[in-house]
């Protein structure tokens, strides 16, 4: 939840700024930030997937209490004598699961609304309201209290960070819909006798895709950090193991100060999945844009 | 200007009210039955009958919300399912560390980000520059209690420099009340700002990137200005309103964040509150919680624009 990767790509110059002295090909791979992030994004794939199959679910209680990383544990053992990286295994699969489906709920609706409103001018003002309301409120307090209400659980922490997340992307696609909605060629399909549904499904949405691209990378990135958040806050799904609830367990289990591995391999996922999906949406942004690609 | 106060105290009166709205809609829809949650077990059917009438649930529930409403407007949250204290008396004695911590914060983000951000657009390209986009990209994916539970372990376990826990040490009278203050302060704080700062800066690097391209800007260098001069006397004055209104909307991130340090670090408010209440399920506490945080994020968030609006002349229209 903590921070938003606000204005990161929000105007083309913000984003020609972030890689001033980019002056080669225009391709995606053709820095190493661009490789290197996807390489980073498709081992955590990976790991979410095929992971639980090769290591064991941590369960039941173990006779290695506290157990410093070694061979047996790569990353240690908790309290309960449970190991962390099989902790952290498990833990990619619901945080990847969470992040990936919660982005995909928040820019199908932040793409709807951004798009109706900058396309429909009746309904700008009431997009508009809400999405600077949705902003200013604290988002982490109203995702406690509903997931609480709810009930923790996977599905509820999906749904409640996807229903809570589009306001950002709204924003972003508003202002980039509304450049679009002017010009000439809209008109044109107007004149055409296109409905206003055609003309936001057909002419402006494929003109802002590179956006919505950018933003299910950014969102999700976002999403992980929330779902770590409410996770670490013990609003995760008791069942399931995610990065959250390791933190969590360290801190409840007063062991922060005396089991570092248990608390700095799920912060290092975290960090690192972050890191990497924020930087391939910054890469693609820039690899999409002209001024930055040195035409 | 008149105009300008009243549609931003307009906006903050609506975001409030649509704030209480969804928390009341919420507590009624989602849950079965309140009363469910009070004490778990054995409870006859005439307890519940009793507790819903005392909570006002076998009314309609327009008319609930009405007196929802009400009991609000007079600072009633409800009482605490756990503890049987009113929610407001909760609340009202933890607001007071959360808005130190948060205002702070606050502070502190603007006082190092707008330089970080201003040398960074200077020199863009520059080593200033990508230090700082690189930092902040980095500080953009930091998880809130990683960074604190690292610098919890390292300062406060292992160096033994910072407190753990607490707010205060009650022991301490006058001055050396204030130095306890901010010695249980530092860690919290310093996490808090360190994730806020990095995107916050490279947010203004971007403001002032566009400053230094305007005309004045130009103007005020063919005059033979020095760059240091054009800089941080004409082109910083226009850049600190934006980033004091940028800093106003950052204000609920900057909570969340909140809630997160102090459940770290044990600091005695309403985010340490949150996490207790979480663990007891104590649901008025989670509702008064986010209602007053909400209103307090508004308010601030209201102020800032106000103060900014004072202090620029551009949007006096």
């Amino acid at each position: 939840m903590s921070t938003e990767p606000q204005s990161l790509v929000t105007d083309p110059q913000a984003a020609a700024l972030t890689t001033p002295r980019r002056r080669r090909s225009g391709g995606f791979f053709s820095a190493p930030s661009g490789w290197l992030s996807v390489g980073v994004l498709g081992l955590f794939a990976l790991v979410a997937i095929f992971g639980p199959l090769f290591v064991d679910s941590p369960s039941g209680l173990g006779t290695d209490i506290l157990q410093s990383p070694s061979g047996a544990h790569w990353f240690g053992t908790d309290d309960l004598g449970q190991d962390v990286f099989a902790q952290v295994v498990w833990g990619t699969r619901i945080s990847l699961l969470v992040g990936a489906v919660a982005s995909l709920i928040a820019i199908g609706i932040g793409t709807l609304l951004g798009l109706a409103a900058a396309y429909v001018k009746r309904l700008d003002p009431v997009v508009t309201t809400a999405t600077d309301v949705m902003l200013s409120l604290p988002m982490l307090p109203l995702m406690i209290l509903v997931t609480a209400l709810a009930g923790p659980s996977v599905v509820t922490l999906i749904t409640v960070i996807g229903l809570l997340s589009w306001p950002e992307v709204t924003r972003m696609i508003r202002a980039n819909g509304l450049v679009v909605a002017a010009m000439p060629y809209i008109d044109g399909a107007r004149v055409l006798g296109a409905g206003a549904s055609r003309i936001i499904s057909r002419e402006i949405l494929p003109a802002v895709m590179p956006l919505v691209v950018v933003n299910v990378l950014l969102t999700a990135a976002r999403a992980v950090i929330a779902e770590a958040g409410l996770s670490f806050l013990g609003m995760g799904d008791p069942s399931s193991w995610s990065w959250g609830r390791i933190l969590l367990n360290a801190q409840r289990s007063g062991t922060i100060a005396s089991a570092w591995w248990q608390t700095l391999f799920p912060s290092l996922a975290i960090l690192l999945l972050v890191l990497a999906a924020t930087i391939a949406g910054i890469r693609y942004n820039d690899s999409r844009d002209p001024r930055t690609r040195g035409v | 200007m008149l105009r300008y106060a009243a549609s931003r105290l307009f906006r903050a009166i609506l975001t409030i009210w649509i704030a209480v709205t969804v928390t009341f809609f919420l507590l009624r829809l989602l849950p079965a039955d309140p009363t469910l949650l009070v004490v778990e077990g054995d409870m006859t059917p005439k307890m519940q009958d009793a507790l819903r009438s005392q909570y006002g649930l076998d009314k309609p529930i327009l008319q609930q919300y009405g007196l929802y409403l009400g009991q609000l407007v007079q600072g009633n949250l409800g009482v605490s399912f756990r503890q049987l204290v009113p929610v407001t008396e909760l609340l009202l004695d933890r607001l007071p560390w959360t808005l130190l911590l948060a205002g702070s914060a606050f502070v502190l983000t603007l006082l190092i980000g707008i330089p970080l951000g201003v040398y960074a657009a200077v020199g863009r390209g520059g080593p200033v520059d990508r230090a700082v986009q690189f930092f902040g990209i980095t500080s953009n994916a930091l998880f809130i209690p990683s960074v604190a539970i690292l610098l919890l372990v390292v300062f406060g376990s292992n160096l033994g420099w910072f407190p753990i826990g607490q707010a205060i040490d009650p022991d301490t009278r006058g001055l050396a009340a204030y130095g306890s203050l901010l010695h249980h302060l530092a860690l919290p704080l310093f996490s808090l700002v360190l994730v806020q700062l990095g995107p916050y800066a490279l947010t203004l690097r971007t403001n002032m990137a566009e400053v230094l391209g305007e005309d004045y800007i130009t103007s005020a260098r063919s005059r033979g200005l020095t760059p240091r001069r054009v800089v941080w006397r004409h082109a910083l004055r226009n850049a600190v309103l934006p980033a004091l209104m940028l800093m106003g909307l950052q204000l609920g991130t900057l909570i969340g964040g909140a809630v997160l340090t102090e459940t770290v670090f044990a600091y005695p408010g309403v985010g340490r509150l949150i996490f207790e209440s979480v663990q007891q399920l104590d649901f008025p506490v989670l509702q008064g919680a986010f209602v007053i945080l909400a209103v307090t994020v508004v308010l601030a968030n209201l102020l800032t624009d106000l103060l900014s609006m004072a202090l620029n002349p551009r949007i006096r229209t």
